[in-house]
Order: structure tokens, then C-alpha cells, then sequence
């Protein structure tokens, strides 16, 4: 990391605290790339936001895909009906890319998509786009999150077994580096490490074991030829979360910046420091922020993009910030205007990005940083010993890691050592005028849109030639067998107008489905005591007067993967004494219907964070009622449910209604307790 | 539950109509006293629409991480969908909690099972703090879903000692096992050889190591089973491929024996005394003697449940 103004080549005349150019005159740095993740509705709805976005000053641009989109189904596919356009763009053939950045150069912009199990599938639609153009390929410039590890441990878009997903990982990379050198094949994410309850030294572990794990399947391959490995490792680029623990975290950027720079040296034999560089994206940290007076989550997102920009050495090379509002919904157009000024306020007004490193030379930092990267070693160490990062995956030994992590986290916000202004101290607040607005301070998303994109589809398959679509199919399906590079197979699927689903499906044929180890297993919880003995007691007196212990199917309907919270209340139950049925995530209505009449469960517990709680629980309840099993099997839900639609949730017939407000486990114990034993017609107390 | 009630229950579970059916299962998993004389009904309104017993009852057991639950969800799944007059009912028996009494029932995460199909019933249950891998409830609900289907499969915890229950209760018992280093050593440990009447080698899709196990397994069979006329079969299987699915399969089809009236005898004596000794102990064993003992009661009974309720127990019920 040698710039001008390092100690030791500087002339006599330069100061310390002054950045120089090459030439030796007085500099500021340029200012990272400033993004906002966004994306809903329909391609054209999100074209329409992006080029609001870029006339409002954002330098890059961040996809955020829907759910039907990331796990491979066309929007026309039942399982993905109700998500269509919810939590992200939906892009079922190339002519929704070609709406989704029409009037944007491609050539001139920076995209980050998170996409992952369908990465190389949007990939090669991207290139098809700039193909079709006429723009020049070469010159793409981004980023493709494609982290499947994460997405086994956290966020749950997988689609293939691990091998699979890691062989199209290998291959983006192969293609990238002679066909797109500016791309990043994939981004290593521990971002959802440290929202799935990830510490420090977990997030600094997991996700260089992770970077491990990819570059030892590349070089392992051989495709790569020895001499340009070192390219290779050089396009390796990291995504990171950045918590309310501003000290802590900009240390952990430290730590992360030397510790690959010792890997990528010592491990790989990288000589060129430039490909040494840590390089890195940053969201800052959703997780920390608060349903309760939402309106403080404005100096959260502030602190939190602090500890990923003070430190010059360890600075991030995109930000994106997400908007107050965010646990309440999607934001609107005009918080992410917000958030957007915060980076440029930061940026241009301040004068962070006048100085060198200003904690060069601090005792404290270096120590704590020192105190980060040994307990990080000796993770890795660990994980190493496991037989890497997949075996540690496949043993359920990081997943439980986490969970465990998260329930400590979850414990002491409840015991009140972790202080959460506005959750667990300084409750009573005035109420926000921010959320008093005609829309009352939340986004919804028009309904419309959904058909816009399902027309589209319908008339992209009519008019397509269904010759090309199925020579190009049956050449995936062909090299997918063979093992031959899948990107070129890929890209001219799209420019057959393949749609996602028919990509998906045709590499589902040949790789299988994942099914992973829950959480579950080895999860410890750390609740107040005498409350879950109240509960456990009840229990028990439930099975004395009804000969049946209590039993809770609890399912994630649709294809949000967010599994942590569904998680934690299996666990929570088990540990209050109910039998729990856990039906695991990506399932339909139906399928979580049949587990609960099956099971003659007592009452069912939905998960739902994607924004379709109305659609799914409707469809449960409807089809337990078909079952008829509809006046016995009580439904409870829990996710990220805007206060509106409490309402029209009991409207449905759901019993309770839990929210991100309700994190204190025990109370959520014995309130389902008290549905279980209204229906059984026992009453504990 | 009313006579009227009882009947519409059965004959809703006799047409295997999902929810009437486990609703059943439920009260057979009663295992408080007073539940005998509903169970006794139950039994007897079942025999009056013709449920007679007519289901193979297969176990499968195996360590932790044996891929059983994949295994077992893909048989039963492949069996009805191959054959439209079969039907399959699994029965999936996790551990239970002993501090808390609950438990985590998981199986159900692994497979993907058709949607309404009739011939095809999950139920999970647990092992409610009991060791051998069944639980106190396994062998009553045996006893109803063998009367509606044609298969039952029981998976059990797998903790080592369940062998012996899942001999006495299934007709066919088959050891899951997953590819170890390729030491016969560390399958001989398992001292586990001797019951099963089939062994699966599972996860055979990691290649050379399964082949090395296979062979080490071999060694250990004839190593623990000496001088057996037909040594037990090894299958090599893979849930996550569908590889060797198909011969246990037909393994299973092959020997769908019923059991002849002495073994149903057998094990009816072997399940009552073992009723009698939990709910009881062994006081409630000395009074079962004195009653004419469990082979006496069984057979002045028309069922096992009506002997149930015919026992006499030492006081008034606990709970």
C-alpha cells in the first residue's frame, strides 16, 4: 500500500498530514463509488429509479433482483407469483434487461448485482445486452455477488449442491479473465454473515476461509494457467457489513486489509501488491436498525458509514446506504435521496478525504486490530482443520456458529446488556412526524406492475424462435454434463430469449437441488429462565390434559430464504417443551398446509420478511380450511409486517402477529401458548 | 369422542383423507390412561370397516448423518409414485428434548413430498425421552397405520441401541450407514452387525471412498455374521442422485411377508410388557403376572388395545 506520502519516501518539505500526488503537489482523494441497492416492480419501474438516482449524483448503480428472479423461476412459475416485482426486479428473458438499463451506457457504468445461485444466467444476459448494443464487452465494469456460501448459511437464494454452484463460480472466473477483465466474477459477502448475527471475528473468518475455498477450487481446476493465477486473486473482491460498533468494525476493516494481504503472499505467492489490494463494497449494517422510532436509524446509517471510511488504508470502494425507513419497508424514491446525501455530504463538505491514514501510529487501534486478526487466524485455522470451508458448510458447523451467535444477540438485547435507544431503553418517544405523510412513510409496491411483467413474457415467448430456444438449451444442458465452460452456452441462451426459469430448470435437471442443514441442530438460547419455566410448566399441563404435547409446525412460505428468524423460534419452542415441527424454507402454501394436517399440528407459525405475509397466509389458511382443518390449526405470522396490515392479517383469521418489535423470546413463548390453549379449550392459569 | 364421531373419523381415515387420519394418529400417541378404552373403539371400529393389518413394516436406523431422512422421504415418495395401488406411510422419530421435554422434528425439511397425494402420509414423532430409538407412541401408531397401508416405514433416532426395539417392531430392518474412511475397524466398533437383515451404504456419490466401504463393510458382515447361509445384502445407494434407489426398492417388495399369527403374537407380548413396565414399572410387570400375564390378557382380548384396558394397574393412575 505505498502512496506518496508514506514516511520515509516523502521530501523533507512534506508534511505528514498532507496527501501528494505523483508529482508531489497537494491532492484529496476521489471519493468512493456511491450506490443505492434498489430495484422493484418491473424492469421499466426500475430503469425509471436508477436514472433518478444517477441525476441526483449516485456514481454506480446496485441491482436488486426479485426472489423468483435469484432462485431461477420465471415470474409466470406458481412459487413465484406472489413475489414478482417485491423485494426486486424481476428479469425473466434479455428484453427486461435491455428495459432494465435503457438510455445507461453500459460500457460507462459500474454495475453491482446481488444476484447469486442465477449469477452467470444475468452475467450472460448483461453481455447479451451490451452484445446486442454493440457496446464494447471488454469494457463491462462490476460486480456479480455469486457468494453461494453465504447463501447456504444465510440468505438462502441457493439452487445447486455445493460442487455445482462452486464449478459456475470457477467458470465466471475463467471467463472473465481474458473476455471481461474489468469484472468481478464474484464478490465475497460476508454482509449477511454479520446480519445472520456474524461477530467481528466470525465475519473476518467465515469470509476469508470463503475466499480460500473459491481460489483453492480455481487453482485445483487447472484451467487457469499457474502465471496468471495471480490475476485471478487480484479479482477477488469482498462485500462487508459495517455495524453501529463504529471502533470495532473500522478495526475489523484493518484487520480484513492485512490478513488478505499476509493470504494472497503467503498462501498464493501473489508478488504484485496492487493484487494484494483488499477491495471491498460495503452496506451498512440493516440488521441494528429499528421498527421503534424508526427515525433514529438516520444516525445509525451515518455512524455505521463512518467505520468503513475513516481509515484511508481500509476504506471501502462503494457504499451503499440503506434508508431509514427500512425496517418498516422498501424505501421510497425519496429516502434513498436521503441516504444518498448523507456519502455526498461526507465526501464533499467534510474533509475526510484530505488526510493519510489517521490511525497510523495508534496504540489502541493497532492492538485491537492485532487482537481481531489473531482470533481470526485461529477460526480459519479451525475451519482449515474441518477440511475447509465447504466441509464446514456441509457439517452444519458455521451455520450453528452463527445461530448461536445471533441467539447471544438476541439474549442480551432481551437482558438489556446490548442498549438499543428507543427498543429496550428511552421506549416512550413522540410520535414521527416522518410517518405521518399520505403514504404514511412507507413504499408499496403497484400491483399493476406484475402483469406488465407477465405480459412482457408472454409476448418475448410468442414471438421468439422456438428453434433457437431449444438448440441453445439442449447446448447448456450438453456442456452442463460435460463439464465444458457454461458461460458462452449461457449468453446464447439469452440472446435466443431463453427465459430465467427454462436456464434454471435445465441446470436443476442436471445438478439437483440443494437441501441444506438447518440451524437447528446445536443452537443454544439464552432466555430468562423463570419466564420459559412459566412456559415449559404450562406445557406440561397441556400434555397432562390433552395427552399431547403441544406441536408447532413452523414454515417459511415462498421463496424468501431468510431462515434465522424462523429458526429461532423452532428452537425457542423446543426449549419451552413444544414439539416442533420445522418444515424449512422455499415451501409453497401447499406444501406447508399438508405438514400441519399431516401432523395434526396445534397451531402453525409462518415466517414471511419478502412483503407477501397478505397472499400466503391467505393461501394457508384457505387451504387448511380445504383440508378441513380450518377451525382447528390456528396460524400465527411473523416477519417484517407494516402496522396497516396487522389488521388485515386478523382480518384473515391470524391469531398473532409478530414483528422484528417482538424480540423478546419468552414474551413470544407464552403468547403462543395462549393460542395453543384457547384452541385446545385448556387454560394453565 | 361419540360413536357417530368415531365412525366419521375411521371412515375418513380408511379413505386416507389427511386430516381425519392424523387426528387418529393423535390419539393413539395418547399414552395417558384414560386413552386406552377410546384407543380400544378406535381398534375395533377400524376392524368393523375392514382396516385389517396388511403393511409391511420396515425400519431403517443408522448413525446421525447417514442421510437416512433423505433416503427414506425418496423411497417412499418413489414407491407410490411407480406403483398407483401402493401406499406408504412413514413414520419419523427424532429425539425429544430431556430438559425441556420438546423437540425438534426435522425430517419433513428434507424431501419435497407430492401435494395431496393420499397414498402417501408423513408423520413425524418424537422419541419422548426414551432411549431405543422409538418412542412410547411408535408401536401403538404402528399398529393403525399398518391397517391402512401398505407399507410403513419407521425411521428411528439412531443412537445405537435402537436396534433391538426396531427388530421387535419391523419385519425388515435395514442399517444405514454413510462411506467412512474405508477402516472395516470403525464399522466393526459400530457393533451394530448383527440385526439388520440388509445393510445401505448411503452418499455413494463421493466416489472412491464408497467403493473402499463397501468393501470394508463386506469384510466386517462376514467377519461379525460368520457361517450365515445368505450373507445380507449391501445396497449402495444416493438419495441426491436417485443411484441404487431402485434395487431397495425391489428389496422391499421382495419380502412383504406378512408376519404369520405367531410373530404378530410375539410381538404384541413383547410391546405390552414393555407398556405395562413404562406406565407402571415393575411393580405393574408383578400385578401383569398375577392378571395371567401379557400372553393370558392378549389372548382373552379380542385386540391388543382391548387387553389394554382390560389390565387392572397397581393404583389409580398417576398424572
Amino acid at each position: 500500500m505505498n502512496s506518496p506520502n508514506d514516511p520515509g519516501q516523502a521530501p523533507a518539505e512534506r508534511l505528514p498530514h498532507r496527501l501528494y500526488d505523483a508529482d508531489g503537489n497537494p491532492t484529496k482523494d476521489r471519493p468512493w463509488i456511491f450506490r443505492t441497492y434498489a430495484g422493484h416492480s418491473s424492469a421499466a419501474a426500475s430503469n425509471a429509479l436508477y436514472r433518478k438516482n444517477l441525476a441526483a449524483g449516485q456514481t454506480g448503480l446496485s441491482v436488486a433482483f426479485d426472489l423468483p428472479t435469484q432462485t431461477g423461476y420465471s415470474s409466470d412459475h406458481p412459487l413465484a407469483l406472489p413475489e414478482v416485482g417485491k423485494v426486486g426486479v424481476p428479469i425473466n428473458t434479455i428484453d427486461d434487461m435491455h428495459q432494465l438499463f435503457e438510455g445507461i451506457p453500459l460500457a460507462e457504468m459500474n454495475t453491482s448485482m446481488t444476484i447469486n445461485a442465477t449469477a452467470m444466467w444475468l452475467l450472460a444476459l448483461y453481455i447479451g445486452v451490451a452484445r446486442e448494443r454493440g457496446e464494447d464487452v471488454r469494457k463491462l465494469q462490476g460486480t456479480t455477488q455469486n457468494d453461494i456460501i453465504k447463501e447456504y448459511l444465510a440468505r438462502g437464494t441457493y439452487i445447486f449442491p455445493p460442487e455445482a454452484s462452486l464449478r459456475l463460480i470457477a467458470e465466471m472466473y475463467e471467463y472473465c479473465l481474458d473476455n471481461l477483465p474489468k469484472w468481478n466474477a464474484s464478490n465475497i459477502c460476508s454482509y449477511h454473515l454479520q446480519e445472520a448475527g456474524a461477530t467481528p471475528v466470525q465475519e473476518l473468518a467465515f469470509a476469508l476461509a470463503n475466499a480460500i475455498g473459491v481460489l483453492d477450487t480455481i487453482r485445483e481446476r487447472g484451467v487457469v494457467p499457474a502465471d496468471r493465477f495471480p490475476e485471478v486473486v487480484g479479482r477477488i473482491s469482498f462485500f462487508v457489513n459495517s455495524g453501529i460498533r463504529f471502533i470495532e468494525e473500522m478495526c475489523k476493516m484493518r484487520a480484513f486489509v492485512e490478513l488478505w494481504d499476509e493470504i494472497t503472499r503467503d498462501r498464493y505467492g501473489v508478488t504484485d501488491p496492487k493484487l494484494r489490494l483488499f477491495r471491498y463494497g460495503v452496506q451498512v449494517n440493516s440488521l441494528g436498525l429499528t421498527e421503534q422510532q424508526p427515525e433514529n436509524n438516520a444516525w445509525r446509517i451515518l455512524i455505521e458509514a463512518l467505520g468503513v471510511t475513516l481509515s484511508r488504508k481500509a476504506r471501502c470502494r462503494a457504499l451503499q446506504l440503506p434508508a431509514w425507513n427500512e425496517a418498516l419497508s422498501l424505501p421510497r424514491p425519496w429516502d434513498q435521496q436521503w441516504s444518498l446525501r448523507l456519502q455526498q455530504i461526507l465526501a464533499y463538505e467534510t474533509d475526510l478525504l484530505e488526510y493519510p491514514d489517521i490511525f497510523d501510529g495508534s496504540v489502541v487501534i493497532e492492538s485491537k486490530v492485532e487482537e481481531l486478526k489473531r482470533q481470526a487466524r485461529e477460526e480459519i485455522a479451525r475451519i482449515e482443520a474441518m477440511g475447509g470451508i465447504r466441509a464446514a458448510v456441509e457439517s452444519g458447523y458455521l451455520k450453528s456458529q452463527l445461530v448461536r451467535s445471533m441467539s447471544e444477540r438476541v439474549s442480551k438485547i432481551n437482558s438489556g446488556e446490548l442498549v438499543i435507544v428507543g427498543v429496550n431503553r428511552w421506549t416512550d418517544g413522540l410520535p414521527s412526524p416522518l410517518l405521518t405523510g399520505e403514504d404514511g412513510g412507507i413504499f408499496k409496491v403497484d400491483e399493476a406492475e406484475t402483469r406488465r411483467t407477465l405480459e412482457a413474457l408472454a409476448a418475448v415467448k410468442a414471438k421468439r424462435d422456438p428453434a433457437r430456444v431449444q438448440a441453445a438449451l439442449k447446448a447448456l444442458e450438453a456442456a452442463a454434463r460435460s463439464g465444458a465452460n457454461l458461460m458462452e452456452p449461457s449468453i446464447e441462451c439469452a440472446l435466443a430469449r431463453v427465459t430465467t426459469g427454462e436456464w434454471a430448470d435445465t441446470l436443476r435437471g442436471v445438478f439437483g437441488e440443494y437441501r441444506p442443514p438447518t440451524g437447528v441442530e446445536g443452537q443454544r438460547l439464552y432466555v430468562d429462565s423463570d419466564r420459559v419455566a412459566e412456559v415449559r410448566r404450562r406445557a406440561e399441563e397441556f400434555v397432562r390434559r390433552t395427552g399431547h404435547r403441544p406441536r408447532i409446525v413452523v414454515g417459511k412460505p415462498g421463496l424468501d430464504g431468510h431462515s434465522n428468524g424462523a429458526e429461532v423460534i423452532a428452537v425457542a419452542a423446543r426449549h419451552c417443551g413444544f414439539d416442533v415441527v420445522y418444515s424449512g424454507i422455499r415451501l409453497t402454501p401447499e406444501e406447508i398446509v399438508q405438514s400441519a394436517v399431516e401432523e395434526a399440528a396445534d397451531v402453525v407459525g409462518l415466517s414471511i420478511l419478502s412483503g407477501s405475509h397478505l397472499d400466503l397466509t391467505r393461501q394457508v389458511i384457505e387451504g387448511l380450511r380445504a383440508a378441513g382443518a380450518g377451525d382447528s390449526i390456528p396460524v400465527i405470522v411473523g416477519g417484517i409486517i407494516p402496522r396497516d396490515d396487522h389488521e388485515a392479517l386478523r382480518a384473515l383469521g391470524v391469531r398473532q402477529v409478530f414483528t422484528p418489535a417482538d424480540f423478546d423470546l419468552a414474551d413470544v413463548m407464552s403468547r403462543i401458548m395462549d393460542v395453543v390453549e384457547e384452541q385446545a379449550g385448556v387454560r394453565a392459569r | 369422542m361419540t360413536a357417530p364421531a368415531l365412525d366419521e373419523l375411521i371412515a375418513g381415515a380408511v379413505a386416507l383423507e389427511k386430516w381425519p387420519l392424523a387426528r387418529l394418529v393423535r390419539l393413539f400417541e395418547d399414552a395417558r390412561p384414560e386413552a386406552v378404552p377410546g384407543k380400544a373403539a378406535a381398534i375395533a371400529a377400524l376392524e368393523t370397516h375392514g382396516a385389517l393389518p396388511r403393511a409391511m413394516v420396515a425400519g431403517f436406523t443408522g448413525t446421525p448423518g447417514s442421510g437416512k431422512s433423505t433416503l427414506v422421504g425418496e423411497l417412499a415418495a418413489r414407491m407410490v409414485a411407480r406403483d398407483p395401488a401402493i401406499s406408504v406411510a412413514v413414520l419419523a422419530i427424532d429425539p425429544s428434548s430431556y430438559r425441556s421435554g420438546g423437540s425438534i422434528l426435522g425430517d419433513r425439511t428434507r424431501v419435497h413430498f407430492p401435494i395431496g397425494e393420499r397414498r402417501l402420509y408423513f408423520r413425524s414423532q418424537p422419541s419422548d425421552r426414551e432411549l431405543g430409538g422409538i418412542g412410547r407412541a411408535t408401536y401403538p401408531v404402528v399398529r393403525v397405520l399398518e391397517r391402512l397401508f401398505d407399507y410403513v416405514f419407521v425411521e428411528t433416532v439412531g443412537i445405537g441401541q435402537s436396534e433391538v426395539e426396531v427388530e421387535r417392531l419391523a419385519d425388515r430392518v435395514y442399517l444405514v450407514l454413510q462411506p467412512l474412511g474405508g477402516d472395516h475397524i470403525q464399522f466393526m466398533k459400530a457393533g451394530i452387525m448383527e440385526v439388520p437383515h440388509a445393510f445401505i451404504l448411503n452418499k455413494c456419490d463421493v466416489g472412491a471412498a464408497a467403493r473402499r466401504s463397501y468393501h470394508a463393510l463386506r469384510a466386517s458382515i462376514d467377519f461379525a455374521r460368520p457361517g450365515e447361509a445368505s450373507p445380507p445384502p449391501i445396497f449402495r445407494t444416493s438419495a441426491l442422485s436417485g443411484e441404487g434407489l431402485d434395487d431397495v426398492l425391489a428389496d422391499l417388495v421382495a419380502h412383504r411377508t406378512l408376519r404369520d399369527a405367531a410373530g404378530r403374537r410375539e410381538r404384541d407380548r413383547y410391546f405390552f410388557e414393555k407398556w405395562v413396565r413404562d406406565e407402571y414399572g415393575r411393580f405393574g410387570l408383578d400385578l401383569l403376572e398375577r392378571q395371567g400375564g401379557a400372553e393370558g390378557l392378549l389372548a382373552r382380548a379380542a385386540t391388543f388395545e382391548a387387553a389394554q384396558a382390560a389390565y387392572r394397574p397397581p393404583v389409580a393412575p398417576p398424572g
